[in-house]
């Protein structure tokens, strides 16, 4: 199958008007729908950055990381703490504080990790997130599980464009990154084969390590935005697991590894579960919705929603993770033939 | 200056002896032949000399430096480039994406036109923006040795890659070795097909039970007892 074509300027063009459409209708949002409206859009643009987020080292990178909300909690706290009555930061020059503390964090947590099997950068990763939510419960600058309160800001507008604006940055320095660089294609070649990248001159354990703190730094951002936004944070609401699993969920329901997989994952079941929420009152049919697409997605949609597209990349990434036998015939090694199989 | 030079080279798995003490130089510009039947620890020597997994003991010396423990993308960066037995494609991205993703560490600038080049030179133009995933064997054979010449290592070590190619593709890649040499380049080569190595190695290493048991000139190893004992005599696998 073809996964890029000849007529590649056509193709372009097709793909810029959605994109146009879709920037304009963000852009003007507030302008035409009312508060609960761009409400909503807010928390879909901050699950597109969680997840493209996410899927830098998920999807790209082909590690799986089940303690992303400890970088989404580090930079709500930075920015609920520097914002404290008494150190009163300037809100914007927080989320670089909690962009850097996030990435050390991801240092600290991948340098050992990252040169072992995924099941141990997992397990680190949750320990992680785990660690970090009991450290905040505890310690007394962070409000312990009482929490912290953020100064108060009414504006609805400013934090939808706020959000939007960090996720379209995350998503172009994504896309900047993982696309188009000389970077991407190491990340890409390591997940892809470790040993084979190792001989063709790659450091493969650097590479996933800068891939990880990437992956860190950017919810950290939306972290800091987001404390500011909901004007109280606590462990409950900013340290608690399901928002990873909310991350993976959405990267893996969009399309893992693809661009645009975590953006179309996040505004399907973002919208859906604020559907749900506002008709039936309860996140069960929420939960009940997300197992079922999953398994419908590792069966039959490998690719995600992207993989509905026509000439989307047919990639095997889930069936890697999950280490299931691939249905499509693998070539493998036939020294005996001397005559070319197709 | 010799290109490679390996002394008391081991390596064990367990109780078997993969590698049992193996010592041996490459000139530059050689082009030597590595045989010996199934299991006699060919693959694992290029293992051992790429730095993929490290050796028990022995040393390596890789254009004059020792190179011995080394990780494998240092070695590669030293100048060193290899092929895997069985095929290592990076099977998410394109064939011309996998040959890129062999440019990065080297002169990327250039990377795009020498791509053209390789995938012309190797006739797999056709299917440049095929992903790797879905070529046959064979193919996928071609393009492992389509990426070691993306970084244009000074030292090559083939394994099998003639392996299930075709014979119209098999003398593109014998032509390819050849430019190649006649650039300056080295080539440490595991084959099974006699007839390939006849024509191009200038001498010939034979293994067997993880040991060198003979090294010459074709003619000569054809000519050994212990060869024939130990390798051709046997039927062909
Ligand atoms: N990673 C490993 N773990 C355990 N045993 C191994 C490993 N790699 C190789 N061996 C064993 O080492 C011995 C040598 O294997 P090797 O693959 O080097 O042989 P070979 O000469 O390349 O054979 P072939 O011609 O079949 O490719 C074999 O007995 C093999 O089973
Ligand atoms: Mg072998």
């Amino acid at each position: 199958m073809r996964a890029g074509g000849a007529n590649s300027a056509r193709l372009t063009a097709r793909s810029v008007i959605p994109l146009v459409v879709v920037v304009v209708f963000l852009a003007t949002l507030p302008l035409w729908v009312d508060d609960y409206w761009v409400r909503v859009w807010t928390g879909v643009a901050m699950w597109a950055g969680l997840a493209a987020s996410w899927n830098i080292i998920g999807g790209y990178a082909g590690y799986i990381s089940f303690g992303h909300v400890a970088f989404f909690g580090i930079g709500a706290y930075a920015t609920a703490i520097l914002m404290q009555p008494g150190l009163d930061w300037n809100f914007f020059l927080t989320l670089p504080v909690g962009a850097v503390v996030a990435g050390v964090f991801a240092f600290i947590v991948g340098w050992p990790t990252l040169r072992l099997r995924g099941a141990y950068f997992a397990i680190a990763t949750w320990a992680l997130a785990e660690a970090l939510a009991q450290l905040v419960n505890t310690v007394d600058f962070t409000g312990g599980s009482f929490g912290l309160s953020t100064p108060g800001n009414a504006e609805t507008g400013f934090f939808y464009y706020a959000m939007l604006i960090a996720s379209a940055l995350i998503y172009l320095i994504i896309f900047a990154v993982f696309e188009r660089s000389r970077f991407g294609y190491k990340v890409k070649a390591v997940r892809d084969n470790e040993a084979a990248a190792q001989s063709l001159g790659i450091n493969t354990t650097s590479v996933k390590l800068q891939a990880f703190v990437m992956s860190a730094a950017l919810p950290a951002v939306l972290g800091g935005i987001n404390a500011y936004w909901i004007t109280f944070i606590n462990p409950q609401s900013v340290l608690a697991g399901d928002i990873t699993d909310q991350m993976v969920v959405m990267a893996l329901v969009g399309g893992l590894g693809h661009l645009w997989g975590p953006a179309i994952g996040a505004t399907v079941l973002y919208l859906s579960s604020t559907w749900l929420n506002a008709h039936f009152g309860s996140s069960t049919g929420y939960i009940a919705m997300i197992g079922a697409l999953l398994a419908l997605i590792v069966l039959f949609l490998p690719d995600g929603l992207v993989g509905l597209m026509p000439r989307a990349r047919n990639m095997r990434l889930v069936r890697q993770m999950l280490r299931l036998p691939d249905r499509r015939a693998d070539p493998g090694p036939d020294p005996d033939t001397s005559r070319e199989r197709s | 200056m010799s290109a490679l030079a390996v002394s008391d080279l081991k390596r064990s798995f367990g109780g078997i002896k993969a590698v049992a003490g193996v010592s041996f130089d490459v000139g530059v510009k050689e082009i030597v032949g590595i045989i010996g039947p199934n299991g006699s620890g060919k693959s694992t020597l290029f293992n051992l000399l790429s730095g993929t997994i490290p050796p028990s003991s022995g040393t390596i010396r890789l254009l004059d430096k020792d190179v011995t423990h080394q990780p494998a993308y240092r070695i590669a960066r030293q100048g060193l480039g290899r092929t895997f037995q069985i095929p290592t494609p990076f099977i998410n991205m394109t064939v011309r994406e996998n040959l890129l993703a062999a440019a990065v560490e080297g002169e990327w600038r250039s990377a795009r036109s020498r791509a053209e080049e390789v995938l012309a030179a190797l006739e797999i133009s056709h299917i440049a923006d095929d992903l790797a995933s879905t070529l046959s064997g064979g193919q996928q054979r071609l393009l492992e040795f389509g990426r070691v010449q993306m970084r244009d290592p000074q030292i090559i070590l083939l394994d099998e890659v003639t392996a299930g190619v075709n014979p119209r593709l098999r003398q593109i890649i014998l032509g390819r070795v050849r430019d190649l040499q006649e650039r300056g380049k080295t080539f440490l080569v595991i084959e099974h097909d006699m007839e390939l190595v006849r024509t191009i190695c200038e001498r010939i290493i034979v293994m067997d039970a993880g040991e060198i048991v003979f090294e010459g000139t074709f003619e000569e190893v054809a000519r050994n007892e212990r060869v024939v004992d130990a390798y051709l005599g046997r039927p062909e696998t």
